[in-house]
């Protein structure tokens, strides 16, 4: 019979054996699919509880009757002045309270008019974000009110406010708003990869190593069908089944940011259905390439069980490939775009910061999934009788 | 028609591990799997491939089924050679092999249009074929439903209409009573002695067993296998005859195991 035929009669089958395997699709949608943006909404949370306190408007000072002064510049600052409640040390440390308090020693404002230089302390616990935040904030004020006293005591005397700040100093961010929010938004494509990967994987062990295992490989290839559309078939459904979940997997991202708690990070989180479908174009490829690499890895297992064990290497090894572009501090490389699973999250970080794609960008990373995808399926091929006999 | 002819296979010993090598294992030598198989298998008839376990029936015939190579030997279906044309003489046999695994999640019928789609039927047909198979060897309660849960017997009905969905000229079973109770192998005698007739089609089937009633019940003819090696052919009578017994386990013994003096002369 024809080989097209024969393939997209494996093809079919595949398929429907994939999509009845409804507990591991049900498994797959749950770990990967809705992981990532179950996490980008988490996180959001947490950015808009930060953003809520350094916002804050009220500055807890214990002791603020030692301080008039202090406590007059604070509301002359719109800030509100409260009172920490008494065991405030034991809140910080057990992350229930969530600010900074100032602690004014007694004699403050006078040992300050004798010019006496007295501490003043900011009591916060570095193992509390959310304090450690606010504490930046309170010793931000502190310095502008001791800024203020020195300035105010040097022109009673005469000195120009000019030689007290000799030169000023202005920033400049070169960050995009994209850009910026690519710092927190950078995990996605690590999510979409994985998907992906776990979207193939179980497909791939089932009409390899499973198939072997069931004792059906050897039936099958007693059919006058040629080895490659055989092996063909199987690749396009795992694919297919990759592809699916990957689908899912980059357009679960658009709901996601409706559901995003931090105005900043939805102002800056720009994904729509132009970010979704250049994830997906990205992914195609890849999704091609570790289909039949992880099928190429099963056949030559005897069991199912086997075949998941050898594919955790392939698992490591993508989930650890996007890493080297944190660890490697000389930027990114040329290289970068020739590593499968490193590529693709390169790719897919600068559609986030809104870059454009070169053409020989894509090129790289596309003839490098091909090259994988033709070898792989060839081993399967050529595997494919050995296996179904031993 | 089904035409074997001095077939031999070796298989090559498994590689020498660095692990072995530092046990100062000796190196493993081949296993010799057929040395010499010859036997002819006639349209309208059943014949039977008769051994002891290890004789080398279901390596014979996966080198039919162009599953492994063989080393030395020819194999000629209706005209055909298996090894120069294997998928056209695959389209001419329906094979039922010692592995007979099935679908989980596909039902009976699901799994019998699988195969005829691979050997090329139109789905109607393979659909049609699929009734007719399941009316054939009793099954049809079954065919729409998950094979999961399957009883052996009921998965090798399935894996036996799998096999012939396409319609074959040639049949060839390896061990098909193996894991079946007493009704199940008698339907399955009935089905095989109607394939042979004229109306079932005058089908060339080839049994491969090491059970001497199912033999002696079927086979129009019969060759004993023993280390690889045909060693006698003949009618049931025929082997009686020729090893003066009147029990045919008694002629199968003296066949296959002949004493020692004659297996060196």
């Amino acid at each position: 019979m024809s080989a097209p035929r024969a393939a997209w009669a494996v093809f079919r089958k595949e398929i429907v054996d994939a999509l009845r395997d409804r507990r591991t699709l049900m498994v797959v949608l749950f770990s990967s699919v809705l992981m990532g943006p179950l996490l980008l909404v988490a996180l959001s949370v947490l950015l808009a509880s930060f953003e809520a306190s350094a916002e804050g408007r009220v500055v807890y000072v214990d002791g603020a009757e030692h301080a008039p002064a202090l406590v007059n510049f604070l509301q002359r600052q719109t800030r509100l002045v409260k009172a920490p409640p008494v065991d405030y040390e034991a809140q910080l440390r057990a992350r229930k309270w969530s600010d900074p308090v100032l602690v004014v020693p007694k004699g403050f404002d006078a040992a300050v008019q004798r010019g006496e230089s007295p501490s003043i302390e900011v009591v916060s616990d570095s193992g509390n974000a959310q304090a450690q935040a606010g504490a930046a904030r309170v010793q931000g004020l502190l310095a502008a009110y001791s800024q203020e006293r020195a300035t105010l005591t040097l022109a009673l005397r005469g000195v120009a406010t000019e030689l007290l700040e000799p030169f000023a100093v202005q920033e400049r961010d070169l960050a995009s708003a994209r850009s910026r929010a690519a710092q927190i938004t950078g995990m996605l494509p690590f999510f979409v990869i994985m998907a992906v990967l776990y979207g193939a994987l179980n497909a791939a062990l089932d009409t390899t190593a499973g198939e072997r295992e069931r004792g059906s490989l050897e039936p099958l290839l007693m059919n006058p069908a040629r080895r490659s559309a055989i092996v063909l078939g199987k690749w396009g459904a795992v694919a297919s089944v990759a592809v699916l979940i990957a689908t899912l997997s980059c357009f679960s991202f658009i709901p996601a940011q409706w559901l995003l708690r931090s105005d900043t990070l939805q102002a800056m989180f720009q994904y729509g259905w132009r970010e979704a479908l250049a994830f997906l174009a990205l992914l195609l490829p890849f999704a091609a390439a570790m289909s039949a690499l992880l099928m190429a890895i099963a056949i030559r297992c005897k069991s199912f069980k086997e075949a998941q064990a050898s594919s955790t290497v392939v698992l490591a090894a993508v989930s650890l490939l996007p890493l080297v572009s944190v660890f490697d501090q000389r930027g990114e490389s040329p290289w970068h775009l020739w590593v499968p699973a490193l590529a693709q999250s390169t790719l897919m970080a600068r559609v986030l910061k809104g870059e454009s794609l070169g053409a020989a960008d894509l090129a790289a990373q596309l003839m490098v999934c091909a090259g994988l995808t033709v070898l792989a399926l060839a081993w399967v091929a050529r595997r494919l009788n050995n296996a179904a006999v031993r | 028609m089904i035409v074997v002819e001095g077939l031999a296979k070796r298989f090559a010993p498994t590689a020498r591990t660095l692990r072995d090598a530092l046990a100062r294992r000796p190196v493993q030598p081949g296993v010799s799997a057929v040395e010499q198989i010859s036997f002819t298998a006639a349209d309208g008839g059943i014949m039977g491939l008769l051994g002891p376990n290890g004789a080398g029936k279901t390596t014979t015939l996966r080198m039919l089924a162009g599953l492994i190579l063989p080393d030395a030997g020819r194999m000629v279906v209706d005209g055909i050679d298996v090894m120069r044309h294997p998928r056209e003489a695959l389209a001419r046999m329906g094979v039922l092999s010692d592995a007979r695994g099935l679908y989980p999640r596909l039902t009976a019928r699901e799994n019998i249009v699988y195969y005829g789609a691979l050997q090329g039927l139109g789905r109607d047909l393979a659909e049609a074929r699929a009734d007719v198979l399941a009316d054939m060897l009793a099954f049809k309660p079954l065919l729409d439903r998950r094979t999961e849960g399957f009883s052996q017997g009921e998965r090798m009905k399935i894996a036996l209409a799998r096999a012939l969905v396409h319609d074959p000229v040639n049949i060839v079973l390896d061990e098909p009573t193996n894991g079946l109770d007493v009704p199940a192998t008698r339907s399955l005698r009935e089905s095989l002695r109607f394939l042979r007739t004229a109306e079932g089609g005058g089908k060339c089937i080839v049994v491969s067993t090491h059970i001497m009633q199912e033999v002696q019940r079927l086979c129009d003819h019969v060759v004993v296998v023993s280390h690889g090696r045909s060693v006698a052919a003949g009618t049931v009578a025929e082997l009686l005859a020729q090893t003066r017994q009147s029990d045919f386990e008694e002629a199968f013994v003296q066949l296959a195991f002949p004493p020692a003096h004659e297996v060196f002369s």
